[in-house]
């Protein structure tokens, strides 16, 4: 607090004010082509451009009335719940031994619970594909694409499950053991609730992932499309204010999600402590 | 199992591994997920990258040719310097515009403005990836908005095409994508600086610079490598960026890979892979003191 009312040289004025508005031009190279794609899906103009000629929902209702996006949405939500479900489960179960056992391996198994998030899409993509197809001979399916995708979400919802289990004081669990409770009952009704934020956002990140994954999708889900896999099909015969209209919809959807998300105190400190405050490997 | 062994005897044996179950069972379907569809699937790129392709089935017959093959072809050679270099001059840009704002956000920014601020940096990062990228093509394409701003202005006369397709394009793109992790990362770093010492440098006789080069770097170095390194890592294996902004011009060795398991060329395609996976973990293993030290997030 004290440094608020710190009292500026001339000098550090001017380099905060100069640094304000470097700030300012920094948010507007980051907001821009996301205030353009949206305000040209309401374009009349129909190159997607500028000038505007008009305001009009035309796009949105073209979109709806495609089939090609009905579908990629519905597999893009069933794909999305279940990383969630798989990985949320997976992901919390992982975290209670990672940060209360006393395992000789336990550093070689975190670094194989990061892995995944710091080996770049491309390579699961490819190294699954292979796997999938030569080694296993499936079909590719939304199936083959939900197993793709969790390899990369679940790591986040370790991360997050592990550093609220961290901050967690185990003498409530004593104590609840000394007052009769089993095992069971402690699970329910100590530990669950008190990570249960956790838990949530790492469901939250996991879904959130899912439904804006596009390289691992794009090698595993054979002839389906989700919706990224199905807007970028359509950029390769170049951009139309329809696409625009996908995307901006796309947009909302991931954008609600982050406004739940951060509606809720709980998300915000378990996220902080888990990105910020947490050691990465 | 080693597990077990590892524990010196004192409870009944089924006991012993009732608790052990009750301990690390949770890691078990974990393991099952990463090790069944992560390793394992690494374990077989590595074997393909050392097998042949004949007539588009792998033949088991350990060879190097793959990476004889992708090193004597000089278009794939150049392709992984340029995707060397894309790499590194888009990290320097990006880490070099979000210091000196994660330098603004934790030291001239009201505590309680700071972390609205910083959310404000994450939400482009939570939206879809495929569509910041391709939001530049409304941007930078010939009918783009940069076009139409130059006509306007009477500049230029006809719509150019130079701004897309190109190397310059992606490096641009890439600094657009990977600057709110560089800003994140370095401001969890900055935000535990004692600006005090800089004002105590500054009244010994340095210059804001030189207190900034020789007081600030240093006390976040690990902060900062462990930003460098994860800009520069997801960039070495970007496709969609250079796949949509770039044209010829711009391809990155992503495209390659891609290109050879499209073609079926599983093998040849193996061994790209597994040249920027080596390269990768090669980095992670130098730069591992940095990247788990507490001092990178301050934990």
């Amino acid at each position: 607090m004290a440094r608020d009312l710190e009292v500026l040289s001339t000098r550090a004025r001017i380099s905060r004010a100069l640094l304000g508005g470097y700030a300012l031009a920094i948010y507007v190279f980051l907001f821009a082509p996301i205030v353009l794609l949206v305000l040209f899906s309401f374009n009349a103009n129909r190159y997607g451009t500028f000038p505007i000629t008009g305001w009009t929902l035309t796009w949105y209702r073209q979109a709806f009335d495609d089939y090609q996006v009905h579908d990629a949405v519905v597999t893009t939500l069933k794909v999305g719940l279940q990383v969630t479900v798989v990985s949320t489960l997976v992901g919390t179960a992982a975290a209670f031994p990672l940060v209360r056992s006393r395992l000789p391996f336990r550093e070689g198994i975190r670094i194989l619970f990061i892995l995944p998030i710091m080996i770049p899409g491309l390579l699961i993509g490819v190294a699954l594909l292979v796997l999938f197809t030569s080694t296993f001979h499936w079909t590719l399916s939304p199936e083959t694409a939900v197993i793709g995708q969790s390899v990369y979400t679940t790591p986040f919802v370790i991360l997050l499950v592990a550093a609220r289990l961290q901050g967690f004081d185990r003498a409530l669990e004593r104590a609840a053991a000394d007052l009769g409770a089993n095992a069971f009952e402690r699970l329910r009704r100590i530990v669950m609730p008190l990570i249960l934020p956790a838990v949530f956002a790492g469901a939250l990140f996991a879904f959130t992932l899912s439904l804006d994954e596009f390289i691992i999708t794009y090698f595993l889900i054979g002839g389906h499309n989700t919706l990224p896999i199905f807007i970028y099909t359509q950029v390769k015969f170049g951009i139309t204010p329809e696409v625009n209209a996908v995307a901006s919809m796309l947009l909302a959807g991931s954008l609600l999600l982050l406004a739940v998300a951060f509606g809720m105190p709980q998300f915000v400190r378990v996220v902080r402590r888990a990105f910020l405050h947490a050691r990465v490997a | 199992m080693t597990v077990a062994a590892a524990e010196p005897p004192r409870a009944p044996l089924a006991q012993r591994l009732g608790t052990h179950l009750a301990s690390y069972g949770g890691f078990i379907p974990a393991i099952v997920l990463l090790g069944l569809f992560f390793l394992v699937p690494l374990g077989i790129v590595v074997c393909y990258s050392f097998w042949e392709t004949i007539d588009y089935s792998v033949v088991h017959h350990w060879t190097l040719d793959n990476y004889h093959y992708f090193f004597s072809v000089s278009a794939y050679v150049t392709t992984m310097w340029a995707t060397l270099w894309v790499a590194l001059v888009s990290t320097a840009i990006a880490i070099g515009l979000a210091f000196p704002f994660a330098y603004w956000l934790s030291r001239y920014v009201p505590r309680r403005l700071r972390l609205p601020l910083l959310v404000l940096v994450i939400v482009p990062f939570w939206t879809s990836y495929l569509l910041r990228v391709y939001s530049w093509l409304t941007i930078l394409g010939e009918k783009g908005v940069l076009n139409r701003l130059l006509q306007w202005t009477g500049i230029t006369h006809h719509p150019l095409s130079v701004f897309l397709y190109d190397r310059p394009a992606v490096i641009l793109v890439l600094v657009y994508l990977y600057f709110p992790f560089g800003a994140l990362t370095l401001y969890s770093s900055l935000e535990r600086f004692d600006w005090n010492q800089l004002r105590a440098a500054m009244d010994l006789g340095a210059s804001p610079l030189q207190a900034i080069v020789r007081i600030l770097v240093p006390q976040i170095r690990p902060g900062l490598i462990t930003a460098i390194i994860f800009v520069f890592i997801p960039i070495l294996g970007e496709y969609l960026t250079p796949q949509i902004v770039g044209g010829t011009g711009g391809v990155m060795i992503g495209n390659l890979i891609v290109n050879f398991f499209q073609a079926a060329e599983y093998t040849r395609g193996a061994a790209v892979s597994l040249l920027i996976a080596a390269f990768i973990v090669g980095l992670l293993a130098v730069f591992r003191k940095s990247l788990s030290s507490a001092d990178a997030y301050g934990a």
